[in-house]
């Protein structure tokens, strides 16, 4: 993964529990912000705040339509994220075998 | 649900693998340095090298702890809030490691579904279904 900044950084984007909330809402269909407030119970400012940063993480897309605009998950980006579990995998494997040569010695 | 399993068939007696699982010292030498105390409700961490998105501190707590088969905790790096869990069963020869990285905490995460398989082609859609199945493959 290529560096970016705090403000780009998706895992930043993804620790807010509304905007997880609001990635959930989205993974399902288009939201706009009105439907996103209604659906968390939050005011519609603040969930325009939370998706200014998912927007600034590459998250979501928008697409305009008459005086609406309809946000949705831009799955591309979320590969990342992805990326990184299939990181853990490997280092998971990685662990178990150092646990194996860690017990070698013990008997030894 | 696609966790992450890891399974290994080791040549030690099972009790010597739950030493190694439980007590702080072995378990820093193979895994991390950690405060790790063998008792549920234990409040502990594993201490690495920072990474970007990570401040390279695990912070967990023991969930379940039965010797000499069993123990979970909570394991958060970052955002994510995971669980992680080691099960030991005596088989001929040793002892099977059946290591689990699951359970997201929380209904409403994002990162189960996505990151760990949970009806992410049909979410996300195809366009990146062929981008994880590289990444399924472990490319």
């Amino acid at each position: 993964m290529s560096r970016v900044s705090p403000d780009q950084d998706p895992f930043r984007a993804i620790s807010d529990a509304n905007r997880r909330r609001m990635l959930d809402h989205m993974l399902e269909g288009e939201r706009t912000v009105g439907e996103l407030a209604g659906l968390l119970g939050i005011a519609q400012p603040s969930v325009s705040q939370h998706m200014a940063v998912l927007r600034l993480a590459g998250l979501v897309e928008e697409r305009a339509e008459g005086r609406r605009t309809f946000y949705s998950v831009r799955a591309v980006e979320l590969r990342g994220v992805a990326e990184w579990m299939a990181k853990y995998e490997a280092f998971w494997g990685e662990r178990l075998d150092a646990l194996e040569a860690h017990l070698a010695r013990q008997r030894q | 649900m696609r966790d992450i399993v890891v399974t290994r068939e080791v040549a030690f007696l099972r009790e010597m693998v739950w030493a190694a699982l439980t007590d702080s010292r072995q378990l820093g030498a193979w895994l991390m340095p950690n405060d790790f105390a063998p008792r549920v409700g234990h409040r502990f961490t594993f201490r690495t090298k920072p990474a970007p998105g990570f401040d390279g501190v695990v912070r967990c707590e023991v969930l379940d702890l039965r010797a000499p088969e069993r123990v979970v905790f909570t394991w958060v790096g970052g955002p994510l809030e995971t669980v992680v869990s080691f099960d030991l069963a005596e088989v001929a020869g040793g002892t099977r490691i059946t290591l689990r990285h699951a359970g997201f905490a929380g209904a409403g995460n994002l990162l189960p579904r996505v990151v760990l398989g949970f009806g992410w082609r049909s979410l996300l859609g195809k366009k990146l279904g062929a981008h994880l199945a590289g990444v399924d493959r472990g490319a």
